[in-house]
């Protein structure tokens, strides 16, 4: 790993009802572009784009999920190994918003990580031995950073769901919301940076709270704020 | 010439300002001033002399080169007569030129024009002969000479006949035009439904005869929609036939758990070979990117078929029954699902083949046209058929439902492999860890040969989840019940196993062990082996998915390995640590401080060494049978990193004789050779600094040591800083601190 040319890697994962614009967010960041007619995403698509945050090299692995219902079982799968978690719904479809009780449902499910509890042994030597191992095994498991995304602003007069609302969910749920046009561009370089610099910060607070070279290491799952941070 | 030209100049200039002038001649009053100037006066005479004598040395060559001027005067006169001459006849031929090409061009004009006439009248007159052909050809029922005459006609330069029909024969155009398109639509109508009629009779022959005919008269779609119509039919009729075996039971007990999958392989096959059968006909009489047309109706009914299979398939099987007790984990018990879910990978893995086949062929009749011709249009349109149609979204759905299912088998198994766990004494391992391997590379195994990527990673995620959670609680309560020996064992197994998993996955027959470092190469093996089985059409990225989702596999397999590495060091800390440091302080007890006599009784009665072997020995013993060889060797490593550190503390702590320098280098060459024989690691260099010290305490004088230092060292490097080696030679008692102080080290 520590050939390869960049100081931090991590996994987004975008997810999300069919339509809302995940693709067009992606190829947006990563491309610069508003594809036009391409069609719904089959299973996942892989897009790596690695950027500068103060200096440091940062690289980004994006899986572009398909909504549909029949990928479902498939976007599943990388909730467990993703660092962070994009929910985007589409602010002129109710119904997009309306299915995120959904799917922070299944993110539960499956993102969930195992909290290590610390075992109680007879023998001190043997106890000891425990600890140690337990430590390493506590040291598994990571943060999942969650962000709540509202695509599609550029179409302000078909909006259906208010800002106000969306905010009051994600602030409930413990969630960053940011409001995006994957046409217009608007925000979505923010919130991919953002989010690279939150990741850093809580790649750095963990390695500071284990003292430990352990590659990802992290706590128990907390979901975080993604505060505000500047880039360069 | 220039020189003659410019000497009077030069000569005039020199009188003139070199010479002094006569005035100041006039008014020099002095002796010495006018010797002076004389001086100067006779020196320019003598210049101006030299100089007249060259010219005139130069005045025979001026007079060559005159002669030689006045001889060229009247051969320039001739010169310029030819000159004239030349321009004259130049003129003339260019105008003869220009006279010459405007006849040619005229000549041209005519010829095309009569070129254009000749076509005209072969057109009018391939009108007349259609016009009688059609007619005559209709009468036979030769339809193919009808439609060529037809063809003939339509393939007529429609402004040639538009303009026939001002001409004075107007008349007589306009009646055959008339006639010739009542022919078109009379024979269009009677091909249709003669097609109809042979494909109402299933007459493949008269199918294909009138199939071959559309496209003489434009119908290029039609005739496609119709074909593909005939065909649909005999498809959906084999399949119907097909199915209804497939469901009725009989069908022999080793291919009933895969009846689907065999059902919808016949359908898929049916339809590629009918693709192969026809293709050479839409190519020849459609010409090169019509098979794309064709495929887009036969696609219909294979979606509609292939539909119907799955819809009994799922039926039959209780496909979405067993999904929905996987859901809802109703069931201790894990339902029947092996075979099912195997069928489910045979079917997309046909559906996948099938599709692949289908965009070879598309492409490869776009490409006979024209390689440019491939359009992103063309390429947009095969990829919506091929990645968007029904067949596509059944077997989407299909793998939705069997990655749950695939996960919740894995789970559960490892769930009874370990509870069903039994760990017997002298095995090194439990079942367990090779049960679960066992399980979980045959999940993915399973979900590799389904040809779906996508159903491949996630199949290689959940794995991973598995062995990261599921596995890990197990070695907890292995922990919690006190078998830390058995533990480590089982996490060494584990860290091999992962990467035998990836290695192995496919690679039957292949399998190499390879050691807990070589996950790297193990992931590339399996890379390898998926871009084999995935040749056609695995793109980069694709690679790249699975990739990343590898490396998470390799990541957990790192992790199991750390925390073996982690577990050994805990247990040399806390096992070993605390026996061996006492058995290595009993050195201090032993004086080394010692005369001949002492010397010679320790010879024969080790005071030390023997019973630290001893010891050793029986500590070890009990590990050796615990532990895999791998992890033993490890161990013994760590401790013999242990007790040279120990040792080297303990030695610091004594002092020394000359006598007792060589007991100690004897008892030190002993701990060595028998801790050689027990590890397969070379101890040496761990014991490096202690084999100095005790080549240090062996010195005959202190100045001795100089033999072995600095140019002097030889092959040997040392471990020890200047400042060890003084503090090593203070341990000898005989040895004066002012000698150990005067050494330039
Ligand atoms: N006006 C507007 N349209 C957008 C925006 N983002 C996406 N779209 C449109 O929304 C449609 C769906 O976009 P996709 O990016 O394919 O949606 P998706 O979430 O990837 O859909 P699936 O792959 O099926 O899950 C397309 O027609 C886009 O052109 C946006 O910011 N503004
Ligand atoms: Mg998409």
């Amino acid at each position: 790993m520590s050939m390869e040319d960049y100081d931090y890697l991590f996994k987004i994962v975008l997810i999300g009802n069919a339509g809302v614009g995940k693709t067009c967010l992606v190829r947006r960041f990563t491309q610069g572009l508003f594809p036009p007619g391409q069609g719904a995403t089959i299973g996942v698509d892989f897009m790596i784009k690695t950027v500068e945050i103060k200096g440091e090299k940062v690289k980004l692995q994006i899986w572009d999920t398909a909504g549909q219902e029949r990928f479902r079982s498939i976007t599943q799968s990388y909730y467990r190994s993703a660092n962070a978690l994009i929910l985007t719904y589409d602010i002129t479809c109710e119904d997009s918003f309306r299915c995120l009780p959904e799917w922070l449902r299944e993110i539960e499910q499956y993102a969930n990580n195992q909290v290590v509890t610390i075992l109680v042994g007879e023998n001190i030597r043997h106890n000891f031995f425990l600890l140690v191992i337990s430590c390493a095994l506590y040291v598994w498991s990571r943060n999942l950073i969650l962000v709540l995304v509202g695509n599609k602003i550029d179409l302000a007069d078909k909006r259906e769901v208010h800002r106000q609302r969306a905010e009051d969910f994600a602030e409930a749920q413990s969630m960053l919301y940011l409001e995006t046009s994957a046409k217009e561009s608007d925000n979505v370089e923010k919130l991919f940076l953002d989010l690279a610099c939150e990741l850093i910060r809580e790649a750095k607070q963990n390695k500071l709270d284990n003292n430990d070279t352990a590659p990802m290491p992290g706590e128990g799952k907390t979901i975080s704020y993604l505060s505000c941070c500047n880039v360069n | 010439m220039a020189d003659s030209g410019s000497v009077p100049a030069r000569r005039c200039g020199s009188g003139s300002v070199s010479s002094v002038s006569m005035d100041t001649i006039s008014a020099l009053t002095e002796l010495e001033d006018l010797e002076n100037i004389y001086q100067q006066l006779c020196s320019e005479e003598k210049e101006v002399e030299a100089e007249l004598d060259r010219l005139v040395g130069q005045e025979s060559t001026i007079h060559t080169k005159m002669l030689a001027l006045q001889r060229m005067g009247p051969k320039l006169q001739l010169i310029e007569g030819d000159a004239s001459q030349l321009s004259g006849m130049i003129t003339f031929t260019c105008s003869l030129a220009e006279n010459v090409s405007r006849k040619v061009r005229q000549l041209d004009l005519a010829k095309t024009r009569l070129y254009n006439v000749i076509q005209r009248a072969d057109d009018i007159l391939d009108l007349k002969f259609c016009t009688d052909g059609v007619q005559t050809a209709l009468r036979n029922e030769d339809y193919e000479q009808a439609a060529a005459h037809i063809h003939r006609y339509l393939s007529l330069d429609q402004s040639v006949i538009e303009l026939s029909r001002q001409g004075e024969e107007s008349s007589s155009v306009d009646a055959s035009l008339v006639l010739l398109q009542e022919a078109e639509q009379k024979l269009k109508v009677i091909v249709s439904e003669k097609l109809d009629e042979a494909v109402a009779a299933v007459d493949l022959a008269q199918v294909e005869r009138f199939f071959k005919i559309f496209p003489l008269l434009g119908l290029h779609q039609q005739g496609l929609a119709r074909f593909g119509q005939y065909l649909c039919t005999q498809l959906a009729a084999k399949a119907e036939e097909n199915l209804i075996l497939a469901t009725g039971g009989d069908v022999g007990d080793k291919r009933a758990p895969l009846i689907f999958a065999d059902t919808l392989t016949l359908l898929l096959e049916g339809i590629a070979r009918v693709i192969e059968t026809h293709q050479p006909i839409v190519e020849t009489y459609y010409g090169p990117g019509h098979l794309y047309t064709l495929i887009r109706h036969l696609q219909e009914e294979c979606d509609k078929q292939a539909q119907k299979i799955v819809d009994k398939f799922i039926q039959q099987r209780g496909y979405h029954n067993k999904f929905q007790i996987v859901q809802n984990s109703m069931l201790k018990t894990i339902p029947e699902l092996d075979p099912v879910l195997t069928e489910v990978t045979i079917m997309n893995a046909r559906a996948e083949l099938y599709l692949r086949f289908l965009r070879r062929r598309i492409l490869a009749d776009f490409e006979v046209g024209d390689i440019q011709s491939i359009t992103k249009e063309h390429q947009q349109n095969v990829e919506k058929l091929l990645k968007h149609c029904q067949l596509s979204r059944t077997m989407q759905e299909l793998i939705g439902y069997y990655i749950p299912m695939e996960e919740y088998y894995m789970r559960e198994s490892v769930n009874k492999a370990v509870t069903m766990d039994t760990y017997e004494k002298g095995q090194l391992t439990s079942s367990m860890v090779d049960d679960c391997f066992y399980i979980v590379k045959k999940c993915i195994s399973r979900a590799l040969s389904s040809s779906s990527i996508d159903c491949l990673c996630a199949m290689i995620n959940h794995a991973n989840s598995v062995l990261e959670s599921d596995f890990r609680e197990v070695l907890y309560n292995k922990l919690r019940q006190g078998f830390p020996a058995t533990t480590l064992q089982d996490i060494q197994r584990g860290v091999s196993s992962a990467v035998s998993l990836m290695q192995s996955s496919l690679q039957q027959g292949k399998f190499n062990t390879l050691g807990i470092e070589s996950t790297e190469n193990a992931k590339t093996a399996f890379l390898n082996d998926c871009a084999k089985l995935f040749t056609q059409g695995t793109s980069s990225v694709e690679q790249a998915k699975i990739e990343s989702c590898l490396s998470d596999l390799v990541n957990t397999s790192t992790k199991f390995k750390d925390l073996l590495q982690e577990g050994l060091t805990e247990l040399n800390t806390t096992a070993i640590k605390p026996q061996v440091k006492p058995w290595i302080s009993s050195f201090l007890s032993i004086s080394h401080n010692i005369e001949e006599e002492e010397f010679n009784d320790y010879e024969a009665n080790d005071p030390w060494v023997q019973q630290l072997i001893v010891n050793l020995e029986q500590l070890m013993c009990e590990f050796k049978v615990a532990l895999s060889p791998v992890i033993y060797d490890t161990l013994t490593s760590l401790m013999t990193s242990l007790i040279s550190i120990e040792l080297e503390k303990t030695v610091l702590k004594c002092s020394f004789s000359r006598l007792g320098g060589l007991q100690f280098d004897k008892e030190l060459r002993s701990l060595v050779a028998y801790l050689t024989t027990v590890t397969t690691w070379t101890i040496r260099d761990k014991f490096a600094r202690l084999t100095q010290m005790a080549t240090i305490l062996n010195l005959e004088r202190v100045t001795e040591i100089l033999d072995y230092w600095g140019p002097n060292s030889g092959p040997l490097t040392w471990r020890l800083t200047p400042a060890e080696v003084r503090q090593v030679l203070a341990l000898r008692i005989d040895f004066r601190s002012e000698d150990i102080k005067r050494l330039r080290l």
